[in-house]
């Protein structure tokens, strides 16, 4: 390289001086009117605070189409949307979009009576048209929605006048009804949703919905704003705006909610065990604990030597202080189960199953009768040589199963029998699973509104890992009969016999063990009143909520 | 200088290669089918033919030479792929989070620099000296407090107790206050400590002995001789820190509910949506090339002694 002269130096030294400091002008600038724009939107969301309920989320409320799954929140979705029938307290189907319906004999033909009353939030009428129209934009996907056992049973969809619309069924499926109201996908969007080509699969235009909020404003991954619908056919809600803000960390939303800037936090694991007993306990906010909405299981998987014998299934179930062991992990926030199913689900309550207490003798007596013998001098049972020994597979991310986990083992121990704790992420847990390929493993069922109906039906199902797990128990053939007996069924005491007599059967034979009903949790400030926990796991708990300031 | 540029630019070239290549490879070595990923996401159950046609959906059932270069052809038109869980663009969905994170990581740079330039500066010339002190403990502080404790911590004295701050979310001036701070901090601590050596090192240096015997003043030596060269390994550790708090800042974005990608991308990590995981890393490697360029030409600037040598010194 040349020597320039000083001259040229100089220039060019000033010039390069020039760009350096025009590139951090232009940087901070950018930097200042990014936040000078964002502010002015934020000041005139805030304004209106006293009419308006805050809460967080963990997660971004998504896209509000009622016809596709993730990532759009449930809860919010169902403020949107509403349902024909509606489930309530103890499994009851309530009308609700249809005032009233009828099923043939044969149980293929329901027939709804439709609400003459009800608007769309655009104003437009909800009518048996637009309810066929949304039936048949959902049947055109079936794969996606065949998980909802109804779906793959429609024969066909029919106007029989404004407010008539009828549904025909290749076969008769009772739990039709029930699973009318989950929240997607069988929930009605309004004429000005539908995108050109008809297909809400790929998105929909407008949310447009009957349901008694509207969203009025929407930043993703920030929050969202709900107005109340003031058109609204059924009770008007109380409070005027719902804001939900996106707060990912449950710890950042315990310490907004202690400032004060969200007015409640409500879901299951929404906050740490020990973050709710401490607000629980400051007695500045109010709390709730809601019914259960799923029972957490222990499943043992009889296909495995160790696990063949019932007297040993029995013997690891006699030899855990169950109570003890869900009062310590939850801190009181989970209770100790002793039904399969929650027995607040339809069919669930008129259960007779044998008694299950703690009782070490028991155990031991149960173990070495099955020839489980405990050596001189060891500390593991053997039986013909070979140690007492279980795997346990837990999902590594959740500490209520691996502190569960770490009680079986130690409570296990003293029995004789040797525990292996296994931590694996959720997704491997799941195909392990399913492969068969696990001894013990924890599992939950569905809750309201798809049981007792759904997790029967995977346990009957191949391919999902309850089948094979059970393989040992003796009337497995017709325990599997009775389970794919009971959707067709069509007298209302027959289906009871029979979801009593595979319930009963399932427990007692040991590989299903229920251990605790998981239960939803809220903390709200002083100021808000009427929460209540809504039957349905998925569905919004604002209805009738209010705050006083 | 011009040749020195071209140079390092062709270099981008074969490095974004095998950044793509390890990508490639990366994902089809993982147990995770992306069509068992991309119906689980969609909540479908998986049967066969449903996987079968959706492989042939995503070009998974063609050879994969064939895949690598369909997949490079569409990289260099920005195309991502349609994210598995949202079903949009993933190159939509980054863009539109991108500012967020960009706002924070200028933020909590600009905050790194204004601090630990006079802080180690000053911490080097005055040896032991109780500005020196300072910033040894606010060092020690700063490189072992975990982020998010630090984070926490701050949020409930500055916004909890005091009122000072929003705990979290967008929008003012004032919501970038903790979160950058909370970057800010290892950085500061790191920067400090390398400039504080660096202008150590320097003051043993000859030309510092003959300036002084030249009997240019003090202020002149340090302010514009000893800092210009002391600061440049301090540049390159800048350099390499942008690209980790561009794609890096995930634990941050999380605890302050910052709507950047980072927590977009760990939300994808968790649904195994692959498409996006894969943009990530693409962008991940684009980003880091990019900045050590961009540090490489400041120094040039502050120190040509670099170009002279026609890039040997890299």
């Amino acid at each position: 390289m040349v020597q320039g002269a000083p001259m040229v130096m100089s220039k060019r030294k000033n010039s390069k001086k020039a760009i350096l400091i025009s590139a951090i002008v232009l940087i901070l600038s950018t930097l200042l009117l990014g936040c000078t724009n964002e502010s002015k939107e934020n000041s005139t969301s805030n304004k209106d605070s006293k009419d308006m309920l805050t809460l967080a989320w963990p997660r971004d409320i998504g896209e509000m189409n009622p016809h596709v799954y993730n990532p759009s929140q449930l809860f919010a979705t169902s403020m949107i949307y509403e349902p024909l029938v509606s489930y309530q307290d103890g499994g009851k189907l309530k009308p609700h979009l249809a005032e009233s319906w009828e099923i043939s004999k044969d149980g293929k033909e329901y027939t709804f009576n439709l609400r003459q009353d009800v608007k769309f939030s655009d104003g437009t009428s909800f009518n048996a048209e637009i309810v066929k129209k949304n039936f048949d934009t959902i049947l055109k996907n079936v794969d996606l929605h065949s998980w909802l056992g109804f779906i793959t049973k429609v024969d066909h969809t029919e106007v029989i006048d404004q407010y008539t619309f009828k549904l025909t069924l290749k076969e008769p499926y009772y739990p039709t009804i029930q699973e009318l109201a989950v929240v997607r996908p069988v929930r009605f969007l309004g004429d000005a949703g539908f995108p050109k080509d008809g297909d809400t699969s790929k998105g929909v235009t407008k949310p447009v919905g009957t349901g008694p909020w509207v969203l009025e404003e929407y930043k993703a991954d920030e929050y969202a704003i709900f107005k109340r619908n003031e058109n609204y056919w059924g009770e008007l809600p109380k409070v005027k705006k719902i804001k939900v803000k996106v707060i990912p960390d449950a710890e950042t939303r315990v310490l907004a909610f202690e400032k004060g800037d969200l007015d409640l936090i409500y879901g299951e694991g929404a906050i740490s065990l020990d973050a709710f007993k401490q607000l629980e306990t400051s007695g500045n906010y109010q709390t709730s604990i809601s019914d259960p909405v799923a029972t957490r299981q222990l499943v043992m998987n009889t296909k495995k030597e160790q696990l063949s014998d019932l007297r040993v299934r029995q013997a690891l179930q006699y030899g855990f202080n169950k109570k003890a062991m869900v009062d310590g992990v939850t801190s009181g926030l989970e209770e100790k189960a002793d039904f399969i199913l929650p027995t607040n689900f339809p069919y669930t309550s008129d259960i007779d199953v044998t008694a299950i207490d703690y009782n070490v003798e028991k155990a031991k007596a149960l173990l070495d009768e099955a020839g489980w013998k405990l050596p001189k001098g060891k500390n593991v049972r053997e039986k013909d040589g070979k140690p007492l020994e279980i795997e346990l597979m837990y999902d590594s991310a959740e500490s209520i199963q691996k502190a569960m986990a770490e009680t079986l083992q130690s409570e296990w121990a003293a029995l004789g029998v040797k525990l292996n704790i296994v931590g694996v992420e959720l997704t491997v847990q799941i195909e392990r699973f399913k492969a068969n390929d696990f001894e013990l493993n924890f599992f939950s069922n569905y809750g309201a509104p798809y049981d007792p109906h759904t997790f029967v039906n995977v346990v009957g199902s191949e391919g999902f890992g309850f089948n094979e797990a059970i393989s040992a128990y003796p009337n497995r053939d017709e325990l599997l009969k009775q389970i794919a007996d009971v959707p067709g069924t069509t007298d209302e005491k027959e289906r009871q016999e029979l979801y009593s007599t595979i319930l009963e059967s399932l427990q007692d034979q040991g590989a299903i063990v229920p251990i605790s009903y998981i239960k939803k949790i809220a903390v709200y400030q002083k100021d808000v009143s009427n929460f209540k926990f809504p039957a349905n796991r998925d569905e919004h708990p604002f209805t009738g909520i209010s705050i006083e300031k | 200088m011009g040749t020195y540029i071209l140079k390092r630019i062709m270099a981008i070239i074969p490095i974004f290669l095998l950044a793509t290549l390890l990508t490639f490879g990366m994902i089809h070595l993982s147990p995770v089918d992306p069509a068992e990923a991309y119906l689980s996401a969609a909540h479908i159950q998986s049967t066969d033919e449903i996987l079968a046609q959706k492989r042939h959906e995503f070009g998974l059932d063609q050879p994969l030479h064939v895949q690598y270069v369909n997949s490079i052809i569409k990289i260099c038109q920005f195309d991502f792929g349609i994210s598995y869980l949202s079903n949009k663009p993933v190159w939509e969905e980054v863009t539109y989070r991108m500012p967020a994170t960009i706002q924070l990581a200028l933020g909590s740079i600009i905050l790194a620099i204004l601090v630990s330039v006079p802080l180690g500066f000053l911490a080097g010339i005055k040896k032991n000296s109780g500005i020196d002190h300072f910033s040894r403990l606010l060092s020690f502080f700063g490189a072992s407090i975990p982020s998010f404790w630090l984070g926490y911590l701050l949020i409930f004295f500055f916004s909890v107790k005091l009122d000072l701050f929003p705990v979290e979310g967008i929008g003012t001036w004032q919501h970038l206050v903790l979160p950058s701070v909370t970057l800010a901090l290892p950085l500061i601590a790191l920067y400090t400590r390398l400039l504080r050596a660096s202008v150590l090192e320097n003051l043993q240096e000859p030309y510092v002995l003959f300036a002084r015997t030249r009997g240019i003043h003090e202020k002149v030596i340090m302010g514009k001789h000893v800092l210009r060269i002391a600061i440049s390994p301090m540049i390159t550790g800048l350099g390499m820190n942008l690209g980790k708090l561009l794609t890096g800042t995930i634990i941050v974005e999380a605890v302050f509910s910052w709507p950047g990608f980072g927590r977009y991308f760990i939300e994808a990590i968790f649904n195994r949506d692959v498409p996006v995981i894969q943009c990530y890393v693409l962008l991940a490697a684009g980003l880091f090339i990019f900045s050590n360029l961009i540090v490489d030409l400041i120094q040039m600037c502050i120190d040509p002694r670099i170009s002279r040598k026609g890039g040997q010194s890299q």
